[in-house]
Order: C-alpha cells, then sequence, then structure tokens
C-alpha cells in the first residue's frame, strides 16, 4: 500500500453542554477525506479548533470516529488499534508527560521499553538523539528541573526512540528557540529521507516551518479539508505572479534597453527606478507571471550589458493561503457557498 | 503467530518492569515515605490496639489489629498506587503515551502494583514485627508455606480488583476518584480488618468475600493464630475461593478495561483532563 | 488606602475566593443525590468499625458509658482527618495535577490564606458527616445526647479552639508539603493516625505509657475532645483528664491552640522558604 494514512468520510462529533446543561452535538471533524503517501512529510495547518488535534487523536487511536473510517500503515484504527500502536508514535507541543522525579535518561528509557526495545538499542538511540537536540548536558537532570524548551526536547526525543513507520507531530517545536528548531527540522527531514516508508504528519503554526519542511499541506477549518496540495502549488491558487526585485548597474546611455524588458515573455510590468540621470544603479521591479519567465528576464539584462548586483524574488506565501482560504465560505461542487474575503 | 505471541509477551514484561522501575526508584529518589508510611501508621494501628484494651477484650485481638493494620497497606496501595493511577496519569499528561503504546494496560497497573510494593511491604513488614515487639504479640503459625500461599493468591486477586478498579479511571474522573476515597472506610468494616469477621454475622461476612481481603485475612489469621477458633470457613474453603476470585478478578479486568476504553474513547473522555 | 487595610482586604479576597473554589472542588463532581449517599455512607461506615469492635468484645454496643465516650470521639475526630487532608492535599494537587499551584503562589499576598480558604471547605463537610454520625448514634445507638443536657457553651468554645489547633497543625503539615515529594501525600493520614492514638479519641489516654501519656497531655486535640465529651455527655473519659475544671481545661486547650498556630506558621514559614531557595515551589513528582 502506498498510502499511510488515509481517512474516508470522517467525522467526530462531541456532546457539549450549553445552558439550561442541554447537551449539543459539536462537529470537530465533518467528512475528511485524506491520503498521506508513504515517505512524505504531510503538514496540517488550520486556526485553533479547527479538528487538527482531533484528526491525530483518531489517527493514534485516542479516540473513535463517530462515522467513517481511519486507516494507518493498512490497519483500521477502530478495529485493529493494536497493529496501529505497534507502527506509531506522538509528539505534542507543550506537553508535560514524563515522571519528573526521574531524569531525562530514565524517562526515555522507560518510553522505550513501551515499545519492546532491546536496552542497549534504546539506550544508544537515545544518547544519539541527545547530542543531536542538544540535550546531552541534562542526561541526568530530574526532569521537573528542565525548562519549558528541554522538556520539549526531551519530549520530541521520546517521538524518534521507538522509531515508528509513521509519526505525529502536532506542533513540535512549540517552545524552542530557533537554533533547536532549525536542527529538529532538520532531523525530520533526514528521518523521513532516511527510510522510504518513514512518514510524518505534522501540524504547525510556523508558516514557514510547514513550507519549508512538508511535502503536501491540507488547510483545516471548522473540521473540513479546505485545500489540499505541495506548498507551492497552495501558493499558486491565490495569485501566479511573483515580483521580482533586482539591482543592476549598467550606464546612462543604456536605460532603454532596460525598458524594452516589458516586451519579453512573460513579463507583465517592469517599473526601474534610479537615483537620476547618469546614474549607475538602477533597481527594477519585474512582475512576471510565472518561474519560466525569470531566465528571459535575465538573458536580456546581460544582452543589454547590465550586470545584475541584487535579486529577490517575492511570491504569495502560506499565510496568504492560510487567510484566503480560511477567510471565506466555501462553495464548490459539495454545495456549500464561497463568498471572497472583502 | 508464534513470533507475534512472543513479541507481545515479551513487550508486555518490559512495560510491566519499567513503569515498577519508576515507581522504585521515585520512591527511593526521596525518603519521606519512611518517617510517614512506616513509622506513624504503627500509631495509627497502635490505636486499635488500646482500643480493645481499654474494652479489656482478649490479647488475641491484638494479633487480629497488627494483621488488619498490614493488609491496610496492601489495601491502599492497591486503592491508590494502582486503581486510581489512570487518574493520575492523565493528569501527569503520560496517560496518551501510555495508550498509544502496544502494550496491554494491565501490564502497566501490574508494574504500578509491583513497585508499589516495595514501599508496602516494608510498612507492612515494620508494623507486623515492631507491632509484635512492642505489644507481646506471639504467633503460632500452623504452615508457614499455607500462609505465604495464602497471601500471595490474596495480593493477586487483590490486584485484581484494583485493575478492576481502575477501569473506571478511564472513563470518569474525580467521581471515580471520590468512589475510591469512599471505598477505604467500608471495606475495613466489610473485610474484618480490626475484628474476626464472622461478628458481621455469616451471610454478611460471606457476601464480602468478593473483596479478597475478607476470605484472606481471616484465613491468614486462622493460620497465624492457629490456637483460636473464629474463622469464617475451614483454611482450605478460603484458599480455593481466593483462587477462584484471582482468575474471575483478573478476568473481569481485562474485559473490563478493553469496554471501559472503548467507551472513554467514544464519548471522548480518555484523555480529558480535569474532569 | 493604608497599606495595612489594603492587605487585609486582599487576605479576605484571598480567603473567600479560596473558600469557594475548595467547596467547587468538593461538591461539584456528582448530583446531589451520590453527594449526600457519599456524605452519609463514608463517616458511617467508619463509626461502625468502632460499633463492631465494641459488639465483638462486650456484647452489645449502645447506650452510655465508655461506648458512648468512644462514639463521640470517634465522630469528632473526623474534623482532624478532614482537615489535616484537606490542607496538604491542596499542595500536591495544586502543585502535581492541575499545575495551578505556582499560579496561585504568585498571585496572593499570602499563600497562608488560601489554605485556610481551602480548609474551609473540608471543616463544612466535616461538620456534616459529624452531625450525620451523632444522628446515626442517638437514632440507632441510644447515644445519651439529650438538648436538656448539653453544654452548649463548651462544645461552643471546644469546637472553635479544637478548629484552631487542627488548622494550625494542618499549616505546618502543608508546608513540609511543598519540600517533599508525591507520595508524602499519605502524610497527613499518617499524622492523624498519630494524633488518633494520642489524643484519646477513642480510648482513655490513662492506659498508654506513661511517655506518650505526656505527649497527649502536651496535644491540644486532647482537650479538645475532652471538652467536646463533656459539653455533650456531661463527662469526659480519662482519670488523667478529669483533674482540669471546665475552665481549666478550655484555659490549656486555648494555649495549646494558639501554640500549635504558631508552630504551625513557623514551619510553614520555614518550609516555603527553603522550597523558594531549592526551586521546589512547582516540582512535579508523581511516580
Amino acid at each position: 500500500m502506498s498510502e499511510a494514512i488515509i481517512t474516508e468520510q470522517l467525522r467526530r462529533e462531541f456532546r457539549v453542554d450549553k445552558e439550561g446543561k442541554r447537551r449539543e452535538a459539536f462537529v470537530a471533524l465533518d467528512g475528511v477525506d485524506l491520503e498521506v503517501n508513504r515517505g512524505e512529510i504531510f503538514g496540517l495547518l488550520g486556526p485553533n479548533g479547527a479538528g487538527k488535534t482531533t484528526l491525530i487523536k483518531i489517527l493514534s487511536t485516542l479516540l473513535t470516529p463517530t462515522s467513517g473510517r481511519a486507516v494507518v500503515g493498512g490497519f483500521d484504527v477502530t478495529s485493529d488499534p493494536y497493529s496501529v500502536r505497534r507502527i506509531i508514535n506522538m509528539v505534542s507541543g507543550g506537553e508535560h508527560s514524563g515522571y519528573g522525579i526521574l531524569t531525562v535518561r530514565e524517562n526515555l528509557w522507560l518510553f522505550s521499553q513501551l515499545y519492546g526495545i532491546p536496552n542497549r538499542v534504546a539506550l544508544e538511540r537515545i544518547d544519539r538523539l541527545m547530542d543531536i537536540v542538544g540535550l546531552s548536558d541534562r542526561a541526568r537532570t530530574k526532569v521537573h528541573k528542565l525548562s519549558t524548551g528541554q522538556r520539549q526536547k526531551m519530549n520530541f526525543i521520546r517521538g524518534f526512540i521507538s522509531d515508528p513507520e509513521i509519526l505525529f507531530l502536532d506542533e513540535p517545536t512549540l517552545g524552542l528557540d530557533v537554533e533547536t528548531s532549525r536542527v529538529i527540522r532538520k532531523y525530520i527531514r533526514e528521518w523521513v529521507d532516511g527510510r522510504p516508508d518513514r512518514t510524518v504528519l505534522l501540524t504547525t503554526h510556523y508558516m514557514a516551518e510547514a513550507d519549508q519542511l512538508c511535502d503536501r499541506l491540507a488547510i483545516v477549518n471548522q473540521g473540513r479539508i479546505l485545500a489540499c496540495d505541495t506548498p507551492s502549488a497552495l501558493k499558486r491558487r491565490v495569485g501566479q505572479d511573483s515580483v521580482l526585485e533586482i539591482d543592476v548597474s549598467a550606464q546612462a546611455g543604456r536605460l532603454q534597453d532596460l525598458s524594452g524588458l516589458s516586451a519579453k515573455r512573460g513579463v507583465r510590468r517592469v517599473a526601474i527606478s534610479s537615483d537620476g540621470q547618469g546614474a549607475l544603479t538602477h533597481k527594477l521591479s519585474v512582475i512576471v507571471d510565472g518561474d519560466g519567465a525569470i531566465p528571459g528576464v535575465l538573458e536580456f539584462l546581460a544582452q543589454c550589458g547590465a550586470i545584475v548586483t541584487g535579486f529577490k524574488k517575492t511570491e504569495p506565501t502560506l499565510e496568504d493561503v492560510f487567510l484566503e482560504l480560511v477567510g471565506r465560505r466555501l462553495t464548490g461542487e459539495n454545495g456549500s457557498q464561497v463568498a471572497h474575503k472583502g | 503467530m508464534k513470533t507475534d505471541l512472543k513479541w507481545h509477551i515479551r513487550v508486555n514484561v518490559k512495560a510491566a518492569i519499567a513503569r515498577a522501575y519508576v515507581r522504585v526508584v521515585g520512591t527511593n529518589r526521596e525518603f519521606s515515605w519512611i518517617f510517614f508510611d512506616t513509622l506513624l501508621p504503627l500509631l495509627g494501628t497502635a490505636a486499635y490496639v488500646y482500643i480493645y484494651r481499654a474494652m479489656d477484650a482478649p490479647e488475641e485481638y491484638v494479633g487480629f489489629v497488627l494483621l488488619g493494620g498490614a493488609m491496610t497497606a496492601y489495601w491502599m496501595n492497591v486503592l491508590w498506587n494502582m486503581a486510581s493511577n489512570f487518574y493520575f496519569e492523565r493528569q501527569g499528561w503520560n496517560l496518551e503515551l501510555y495508550f498509544i503504546a502496544p502494550i496491554s494496560r494491565m501490564a502497566i497497573l501490574a508494574g504500578m502494583a509491583i513497585g508499589g510494593m516495595f514501599m508496602t511491604t516494608i510498612r507492612a513488614g515494620s508494623l507486623i514485627v515492631l507491632g509484635s515487639l512492642l505489644f507481646n504479640v506471639s504467633f503460632s503459625v500452623s504452615s508457614v508455606p499455607l500462609v505465604v500461599l495464602t497471601f500471595v493468591l490474596t495480593l493477586v486477586a487483590l490486584y485484581g480488583l484494583g485493575m478492576l478498579f481502575s477501569s473506571l479511571f478511564l472513563m470518569y474522573g474525580r467521581e471515580a476518584w471520590h468512589t475510591s476515597n469512599l471505598l477505604q472506610e467500608p471495606v475495613y468494616l466489610l473485610t474484618g480488618f480490626y475484628f474476626p469477621v464472622r461478628a458481621l454475622g455469616f451471610y454478611i461476612a460471606i457476601a464480602a468475600s468478593i473483596i479478597p481481603l475478607t476470605l484472606g485475612m481471616d484465613a491468614v489469621r486462622q493460620l497465624v493464630f492457629s490456637h483460636l477458633h473464629f474463622g469464617l470457613l475451614p483454611v482450605h474453603v478460603e484458599i480455593a475461593g481466593l483462587g477462584v476470585l484471582g482468575v474471575g478478578l483478573l478476568y473481569a479486568a481485562g474485559v473490563a478495561l478493553e469496554r471501559m476504553e472503548r467507551a472513554a474513547k467514544k464519548e471522548g473522555r480518555l484523555t480529558l483532563r480535569w474532569q | 488606602m493604608a497599606v495595612g487595610s489594603r492587605q487585609a482586604v486582599e487576605c479576605w479576597r484571598t480567603f473567600r475566593l479560596a473558600a469557594w473554589l475548595g467547596w467547587q472542588m468538593e461538591s461539584n463532581w456528582a448530583d446531589p443525590f451520590l453527594f449526600s449517599i457519599y456524605s452519609i455512607v463514608k463517616p458511617v461506615s467508619h463509626s461502625l468499625i468502632l460499633v463492631v469492635m465494641y459488639l465483638v468484645v462486650r456484647g452489645q454496643a449502645a447506650g452510655a458509658g465508655l461506648f458512648a465516650q468512644m462514639f463521640v470521639g470517634n465522630a469528632f475526630f473526623l474534623y482532624v482527618g478532614q482537615i489535616l487532608f484537606g490542607l496538604t492535599w491542596v499542595i500536591i494537587e495544586d502543585r502535581e495535577f492541575y499545575q495551578m499551584f505556582k499560579y496561585m503562589y504568585v498571585s496572593t499576598p499570602n499563600m497562608y490564606w488560601y489554605l485556610l480558604g481551602r480548609s474551609f471547605a473540608k471543616m463544612a463537610i466535616a461538620t456534616v458527616s459529624v452531625v450525620i454520625v451523632l444522628a446515626f448514634g442517638k437514632m440507632f445507638l441510644r447515644l445519651p445526647i439529650h438538648a436538656s443536657t448539653v453544654d452548649l457553651t463548651m462544645v461552643c468554645l471546644s469546637m472553635l479552639f479544637g478548629m484552631v489547633s487542627c488548622v494550625g497543625m494542618g499549616i505546618g503539615l502543608a508546608g513540609v508539603m511543598l519540600i517533599i515529594a508525591r507520595h508524602g501525600g499519605h502524610a497527613s493520614e499518617a499524622v492523624a493516625g498519630a494524633l488518633f492514638l494520642l489524643s484519646g479519641a477513642v480510648f482513655p489516654i490513662d492506659i498508654l505509657p506513661r511517655f506518650a501519656l505526656y505527649l497527649a497531655k502536651a496535644l491540644p486535640t486532647t482537650y479538645w475532645l475532652e471538652g467536646v465529651r463533656r459539653g455533650l455527655l456531661g463527662s469526659g473519659m480519662s482519670q488523667a483528664m478529669a483533674a482540669f475544671s471546665d475552665r481549666e481545661l478550655m484555659i490549656v486547650l486555648a494555649v495549646l491552640s494558639l501554640l500549635s498556630v504558631i508552630l504551625g506558621t513557623l514551619t510553614f514559614i520555614t518550609c516555603e522558604k527553603t522550597a523558594k531557595s531549592r526551586g521546589l515551589i512547582d516540582m512535579h513528582t508523581h511516580h
């Protein structure tokens, strides 16, 4: 099976107390269809209360769906949870798990034993992972003396100890400093790439993290998946155009040549600014309708004798995608309504 | 299939050992329990000795109180260090991690029980030894192997009962905790912690025999004070009863844990903290 | 507003809110019917243990004399267990499970008032339990408590000082909880057990060994229970206490209660300082 995770019309309702003690149904997941391929890092992006953690809880067998089906690693989470548990692990950001009175190493060893890992192998993995995240010097520190970030590092290590096929990471870099987050993201990528059957389902609020790490993303809101694609494709949905900010140096007499850039294929608009007549440096803002136009632009500049001293490309971000999708009600073939954001 | 079963057994044994390790090491990282869990409880048990002395009770009742006091330690271990531990694990954010691991819930509970037995046995042992010395209690043990067998069977059945209770904590929070709290005194009463259970009347005592402590304590008392005659049932009947209870309660615990876990996942209460 | 009166207002506010929180924690886990069952079964079972013990030895358990003295002492001793447990469990529960202790600590002017407020709910529940047990004793065991012969002044004064002493001891024990691990949560039961022995709750302290008798006479709970017995039943249980007149008994109780508050508070302050210096205020020791 090439899919690590499949959900079909997954629905989860909770009964919540309302005023006057009536219990009403709150729909946390509303017919979620999802396919996560083996070997990919799949991201879930959504606002608070969108249903991301509920979905992870179902997939990790902590919650049963109200209706629908979820299959993890080829095993149904409802009818065969034991088989699912053998191949998964989970790390949640901000969790306080562990035993404060035990050391970091002891806690990690404990959790390794829940997966039947031989002692020698477990301790080797623990030491290696502590080295990677920079926790080796705290190995013998009691957990209740750790800082929030150090505790999160320990939680992170715990998720990898069992070397699962499928790993659920629920905001794994929450509370971590920039450098450690970078190390962890790098490790996640290397870990997934290290074996073809390893898969990660990641939830995060950090757009840059999702953009950098995820092979594919799903935008979730109010229990529904609004969009699912690669980060680039999602960004292209919001707007195809990219803006190139190019710094060039050219002789004053060649300015006209530069303005001919607007006639090039794929170039929508060109704006040239300089510091005055006879200036040697110019700033070009070139709006192109896709990456395919970039080589043509650079070739033209070279033919004009302009020397490119600076180049920057800006394009729609995931944040734009997120706001664009989450800020609108949906109409499509499924009969829900669309309205553009004002 | 054979490899699977072997793996299944191995991982559950490892999980139980690891959980027991947590408890034993945690207990030994800080020794306040020696005073609060060993010396002071002796004073509490001594109070019941003096109650009997104030009533001019026969001296053998002092022995009953000592044995009852020792068993109190195991009952408290079952109630607070095992049965309600899923409640505490949930509050401590660990329950989810146990429940996504490929292990039996009973393995975790067994680990907690075994780990807690260290402190409990020291408490019970010191109570018997020091109490016997302080109050000049003499025992006339008819058969040491039978005493050991009875004790082991009682513990197995008792921990089975504890596992059964623990299933409640998967679904409920403070209601289950308060239920555990509620069970302390009625169990002391109905199982005859401080008096021969026959004093409650035959039928009440038989009904109370569903709690393993009733038969266990009665049998141990009969074996340890063999010159007296106060037993509810013959010792061999009580030992057989404990065996049946042990098997029955462990089986019931397994079923209850599975059903309650399913119900809790359906309701979304398994990982719901502070309920 | 002057600093002193502002602090007093803050302390009162802390006390009031803690009392409300304590009551919520104690009562909102079940519907009223279940809560009532719980409130009746627990204390009555506790008393029935003593009743059966008496029955087994003496053949009958009712009426006046030693049985009544034991029963009343046993009933009122419920306060000790509840208050000690309540005060110590607040620390453990807030620190280890709800992890709110550090927030409470930094928001209150004085943790002392927070603990006092939380203990108030326990006192209220203990009062209900004691009333239920005494009613049970009166209805079914012919407990000789008659409205016409009850010395209300004696009972009220004894209760006032008795509660003060229990709270004082509880505060000291709560302080100890700040510096020990969670397994120390059994400490309250253990200390209550020791007091059960030494306070003459269920037997005359005369039968204790000499050294224990001196200890018993140094405890405020001994005088409290003696005072309550005299007020309700007209006489106490121990020869050792018979030497005190009612007035002398109350004076000694008042002094010892004040001492227990002072010692308890000093213990709390010392342990609090230790906890702060060792970074233990928000430690997590569940195992």
